[in-house]
């Protein structure tokens, strides 16, 4: 069950305001790692609030938040607005994550990952095949939304305005885990059998909350359309959906933060290492296997466990 | 078409031994598959490709019980076994490019393959025929082994419910370790094998996990004749996919694994037990 306790409030309050310091005092680059930690961090909440507290562990998200990115370019380039564009980019991603969810409620674990693996490749391949899409080129000259009074193609109000967002979506994600029906999603996780004795349908309440985790990896879609002003199949591929889950578990799975602090420590290891080495990715495995061998809580559960001590 | 069943046979194998027999999910079996060929390579340059073909699979099976003793071993569920297999992807990936670089490597085929020999009227490169022959027999192997030896029975037994199997003498752990360490030089062969027709690069290890895992699984995890069957299927479905519908053959072979995970999961139950 989802506690917001003060820790995981202040930890998260805090990763937000360091970035928001980072991408004031910073330069350019700053700004840009700031609006990417905050993309990848609201589409690692979306996986989070599915494996996380639903146990629905899934190698689609990459290819759901690419629908969405999609979706926004689609509408943005036949000229609709930013803002309606973004609409028709999360309902897309919205109505995709609500048709693989429905299929796939009924398969747990290890069978549930590889049908979203399936249906995230196939979207993949659709997408990377379809001439009109760009096909394996992506589309480019995506518009940035126009924000009142500044301009969000300054890096500086794109990286604050995808802070803004990411606040957005983590509330929304404590909202939606508080609520009744989050009560009852995390139910059907931790007992389906007793869950189901009190009259709830385990395989609509899963779909139902894999439609949500949707919606908010369509924002995270959005945003990264907005940012890149360019989407590819790149996005959709299923290693993409597998990166987001090694930062999710690096981060700490089913504690909503760990989304934030793995997201920020994950791209800064990135461009840091980036800057000296080809073979970061070493360091990324060797710690994948260490979280997984401490108990799998990650860095949030670090935090967390040295304050219960 | 039976050479690429074939060769998909070979590939997945090896999984279909560690993830289906002991429901072990080991993201980690195409980088076992590209070390194979890499180590086969290398091999190859030395001693020349028949001592390669022998040896990979050797190397690769040690290095793959070395790997389930140290580490895979101590893993319990499905999701750590997905998560630690998956960080092993990214360590082997990255050990390779810093060992043999980024360039792909090929490999030579020996000579008394390289020509094509006449059979049932056609004439038919003579490494795709090797490819085939060896695909039957590890094919055949495999089930003698698992269907028809007591080896296999005590390892159905410890599948199936480990306590009972120890209380009656079978020790699990060791068995454990074979089968794991089988699949892995599996994996190795099929890297040896399928290094003169595809060359080594470093986007093998995740390019022959996705048919491997859709092979097990279409088959039916836990039997040889499944994973038989289910080359043979997304073989077909790749093959005549991509001349008949090329838009859509990549699709298809999604929709195959989706379909057979959603309408067929009685072909999984063998390890949902203990998963």
């Amino acid at each position: 069950m989802f506690r917001l306790t003060t820790i995981r409030a202040a930890t998260a309050a805090l990763v937000l305001i360091a970035l928001a310091a980072w991408s004031v005092h910073g330069d350019y680059l700053a700004r840009e790692i700031t609006a990417e930690i905050a993309i990848l961090a609201i589409l690692v909440l979306a996986l989070d609030l599915v494996a996380g507290f639903g146990g629905m562990v899934s190698l689609a998200h990459g290819a759901i938040m690419g629908v969405g990115a999609y979706g926004y370019a689609l509408a943005n380039l036949a000229g609709l607005p930013p803002w309606p564009a973004a609409l028709v980019g999360i309902v897309a991603s919205t109505a995709t994550g609500g048709v693989i969810g429905a299929i796939s409620a009924r398969l747990t674990g290890v069978f549930f990952l590889m049908v979203t693996l399936a249906f995230g490749q196939m979207i993949w391949a659709l997408t990377f095949r379809a001439d009109a899409l760009g096909g394996d080129n992506g589309l480019g000259g995506i518009a940035r939304p126009a924000l009142p009074f500044v301009d969000s193609n300054d890096p500086l109000v794109f990286a604050l305005y995808a802070l803004l967002m990411l606040l957005a979506c983590l509330l929304l994600c404590v909202a939606v885990l508080r609520s009744p029906f989050g009560h009852r999603f995390q139910a059907v996780h931790d007992n389906p059998a007793r869950a189901a004795a009190l009259g709830f349908a385990p395989e609509r309440i899963r779909a139902q909350g894999f439609a949500i985790s949707s919606m908010l990896a369509g924002v995270a879609g959005v945003l990264a359309a907005q940012h890149m002003q360019f989407v590819s199949p790149e996005l959709m591929v299923w290693t993409a959906s597998g990166e987001v889950l090694v930062v999710l578990i690096l981060g700490g799975i089913g504690s909503v933060t760990g989304a934030m602090v793995g997201a920020a420590g994950y791209l800064l290891l990135k461009h840091w290492a980036a800057g000296w080495t080809d073979h970061w990715h070493l360091a990324v495995g060797l710690l994948l296997i260490a979280v997984v061998l401490a108990g799998g809580r990650g860095l949030s559960g670090l935090l967390e466990r040295r304050r219960d001590a | 078409m039976l050479q690429h069943a074939a060769l998909l046979l070979l590939i997945s194998s090896g999984l279909s031994v560690s993830f289906g027999l002991m429901g072990f999910v080991n993201l980690a079996h195409g980088a076992l598959y590209m070390l194979g060929a890499y180590i086969g390579i290398a091999v190859a340059a030395k001693a020349g490709f028949w001592a390669a073909l022998l040896i990979a699979p050797l190397v690769v099976g040690a290095l793959g019980a070395a790997l389930y003793l140290g580490l895979l071993c101590r893993l319990r569920g499905p999701m750590p076994q997905v998560l630690a297999s998956f960080g092993l992807v990214f360590i082997t990936v990255e050990l390779v490019r810093i060992l043999w670089g980024d360039v792909a490597l090929t490999l030579e085929r020996p000579a008394i393959l390289a020509g094509s020999r006449h059979v049932l009227g056609v004439d038919y490169p003579a490494y795709r025929l090797f490819i085939i022959l060896l695909g039957l027999a590890v094919a055949v192997g495999l089930w003698r082994t698992v269907h028809r030896s007591s080896l296999g029975a005590m390892l159905r037994a410890a599948v199936e419910n480990p306590a009972m199997a120890r209380a009656i003498g079978i020790r699990t752990g060791s068995l454990f370790l074979a089968t794991f360490a089988l699949g892995a030089a599996l994996a190795g062969l099929g890297g040896v094998v399928a290094a003169p027709i595809l060359s080594a690069n470093t986007g093998m290890a995740i390019s022959a996990l996705i048919p491997a895992l859709i092979v097990t699984v279409i088959g039916g995890m836990g039997s040889v004749s499944g994973t038989i069957l289910g080359a043979l299927i997304v073989a077909a479905i790749e093959v005549f996919g991509a001349a008949l519908w090329p838009d859509a053959s990549a699709v298809l072979i999604y929709a195959a694994l989706a379909a057979a995970l959603i309408w067929r999961p009685q072909g999984l139950l063998a390890v949902k037990g203990h998963g």
